[in-house]
């Protein structure tokens, strides 16, 4: 007996996807000034896509690479703040729409749960 | 996925730059500084940034490595934060002024003076500045989704 929904374990990986661009994004900010550092980032839809609801847990962490089409400096650095700046505010708002979308699935199931009580 | 290792990256950044930031305020304090204990006039200090983690910066032997496959990582190596790797002194002369009336003027008359422009410095600490404001809306922007992952439990 099964409690949560697929819905649930897409969320999941969802929010871990939304934690990890934060990560990364937090990384490339704390790099800024390091000489010959280069942009690290992910594909989010292609990594979502990856995601099989159906499947036995095959999700593993995202694949990292480097972002092209950046301007580097001339000490090789090539982190734009307006990119990371970009990137942070859009992982904060993945967050939270995940966290939303989790709140009512759950409410749902509780509804459930409840449902004859009333 | 760790949202609170996400503050150990910012916060190595922090670090960095206001030891950077310090280092810049020394620089600046010892504009005019003739005598040290090494000897001489205060020679500049500068700070070398490396990135600690699995992404740090391209070397020939990781683009050797990477020829062919494109410099493609394994999962899991992101940059981890920053840290000072070192901080190194400017070789540069100092430079030679005539004032034969300071105590450490040569028998020519020359004071030896660091070799510190004020614009540079300046220009230098804004930098650090602009980064550290930077990594710590980084910080902020992290407080809010650990806060808001919270919100699941109400």
């Amino acid at each position: 007996m099964q409690i949560t929904s697929g819905t649930t374990n897409l969320l999941e990986h969802y929010l871990d996807l939304a934690a990890t661009q934060l990560k990364v994004t937090a990384g490339n900010m704390a790099n800024v000034d390091t000489p010959g550092f280069k942009t690290v980032g992910f594909d989010f839809e292609a990594e979502m896509r990856r995601a099989d609801p159906g499947g036995e847990d095959g999700e593993s962490a995202p694949v990292l690479d480097r972002v092209g089409g950046l301007i580097s400096r001339p000490d090789g650095n090539n982190v734009s703040m307006d990119r990371e700046g970009m990137k942070m505010a859009d992982a904060q708002l993945k967050f939270k729409t995940g966290i939303a979308l989790l709140r009512s699935d759950f409410a749902q199931i509780s509804e459930a749960i409840h449902s004859d009580t009333k | 996925m760790n949202l609170f290792g996400v503050l150990d990256i910012s916060g190595s950044a922090l670090t960095a730059e206001r030891i950077r930031a310090e280092v810049i305020a020394v620089n600046m304090a010892n504009a005019q500084t003739t005598r040290t204990a090494a000897g001489g006039p205060y020679v500049r200090q500068q700070v070398v940034f490396q990135s600690s983690g699995g992404a740090p910066a391209i070397g020939f032997e990781d683009l050797l490595a990477a020829a062919g496959q494109g410099p493609r990582m394994s999962s899991g190596e992101g940059p981890e934060g920053v840290r000072v790797a070192a901080v190194v002194p400017d070789r540069t002369a100092p430079i030679e002024r005539y004032d034969p009336q300071h105590p450490d003027a040569d028998k020519d008359g020359f004071v030896a003076l660091p070799d510190i422009n004020p614009l540079t410095e300046m220009a230098d600490l804004m930098g650090a500045s602009r980064a550290y404001g930077l990594n710590s809306s980084a910080i902020q922007a992290t407080k809010a989704m650990i806060a808001s992952s919270l919100e699941i439990l109400k």
